[in-house]
């Protein structure tokens, strides 16, 4: 079971490898075409160097937490990706915080994504920073409408006012947060503003009426209700992500993989 | 000896400490002895170790605290003290949350697939 694990975490390792690779494809692509040495000022420079660092960092907790870990990605731009289950976010966070090889203690950032075609809906990112290491982490999970999330404020701090925000924005629930209630929108405002399915107009407006003596909140009213622009573009926009036409089948944990010619 | 030499560690909240060898000692064993309640091959426990019989050998061997804090590399002395104290209460906390178990669930299909 161990071993199939472990393989489960290369895969997503792999994964994360493959960006890169097409990532670099594409820069040896571009460096034909424009046809100049080396050291062409518009192509980013890899860093291989930073890029292993942060692989086998990922690779490290990922073995130490294999619980938890889904999956472990460097980007193309070299920042360290963790994907985690939900119920993992106090264990994984306090594990980074703690141990004396990482010691991510200051939390820089989170913030909530919204992909309304996923079945967890809600992407929770939480980005952290090693003093001590001088080096970035970002660890993600995901919930929907419904699902609590644990909150991180018993190991950050900062994630207070972060988790507030979350929840004023997107409407995701904090466990135990202390102090959880709107920070952004104002008294009596109605649904969560980041979410995908919120107007742009909103639901209601507010202008100050001169008979009643106060602001007043009305619903919008266009006079053209809804228009739909068609935002497809004919150009294939992200070539490096196109899919394969067959997609390997996945492998089962006792099968052995297909040999290669 | 520290104490007498040294007044600050230039670090809020962050006391000089006294006897920092005897207080590394203490730590480092009260680690070892929560991760030996872990399983053998857990990573965690292995890694941790390894990390702190390492640190343990540095303050065994090397009575001068300069030349202890080159050895450890990892600030001063106080600053490895802390590291330590989190690192004792964090093997507390993982046997508890036993992380080396197997992954509790699959992420859903498509979930950490991007662009959608």
């Amino acid at each position: 079971m161990a071993a199939s694990l472990v393989r489960f975490v290369r895969g997503g390792l792999g994964r994360g490898f493959n960006i890169a690779r097409s990532s670099c494809l594409l820069q040896q692509q571009t460096r034909l075409q424009s046809s100049t040495t080396e050291a062409s000022a518009t192509i980013r420079p890899k860093d291989a160097v930073t890029h292993n660092q942060l692989a086998a960092f990922g690779e490290y907790v990922a073995e130490i937490m294999p619980k938890y870990i889904q999956q472990v990605q460097v980007t193309c731009y070299n920042e360290l990706e963790v994907m985690i289950h939900p119920d993992g976010v106090i264990p994984v966070l306090t594990f980074l915080r703690d141990h004396t090889n990482a010691q991510f203690r200051n939390m820089i950032d989170q913030t909530a994504v919204d992909i309304p075609t996923r079945q967890n809906r809600f992407e929770i990112v939480y980005n952290l920073l090693s003093l001590r290491y001088n080096s970035r982490i970002r660890v993600k999970t995901y919930t929907d409408e419904l699902t609590p999330v644990d909150s991180a404020v018993p190991v950050h701090k900062a994630a207070n006012w972060y988790e507030r925000e979350i929840w004023d924005m997107f409407g995701v629930f904090f466990a135990n947060h202390p102090d959880l209630r709107r920070i952004l929108t104002d008294y009596g405002f109605e649904g969560h503003p980041f979410r995908k399915d919120f107007p742009l107009s909103g639901y209601v407006e507010v202008r100050y009426d001169d008979e009643v003596k106060r602001v007043v909140a009305e619903p919008v009213e266009l006079s053209q209700e809804f228009r739909k622009f068609d935002l497809n573009t004919p150009w294939e926009v992200f070539p490096a992500h196109r899919e394969p036409k067959d997609a390997a089948p996945k492998l089962e944990a006792g099968d052995k993989a297909p040999e290669k010619k | 000896m520290a104490g007498l030499l040294k007044k600050t560690t230039g670090l809020v909240g962050l006391a000089v400490s006294q006897n920092p060898h005897e207080r590394l000692r203490v730590l480092y064993s009260k680690i070892l002895a929560s991760v030996q309640t872990m399983p053998q091959d857990a990573a965690y426990r292995k890694y941790t170790e390894q990390l702190v019989n390492q640190r343990l050998d540095f303050v065994k061997t090397e009575p001068d605290v300069e030349k202890l804090e080159k050895k450890i590399n990892s600030g001063q002395i106080e600053e490895v003290i802390f590291q330590a104290e989190c690192e004792l209460s964090l093997s507390r906390k993982m046997s508890e949350w036993k992380p080396w178990e197997p992954l509790i669930e699959e992420p859903p299909p498509n979930q950490w697939k991007w662009p959608i």
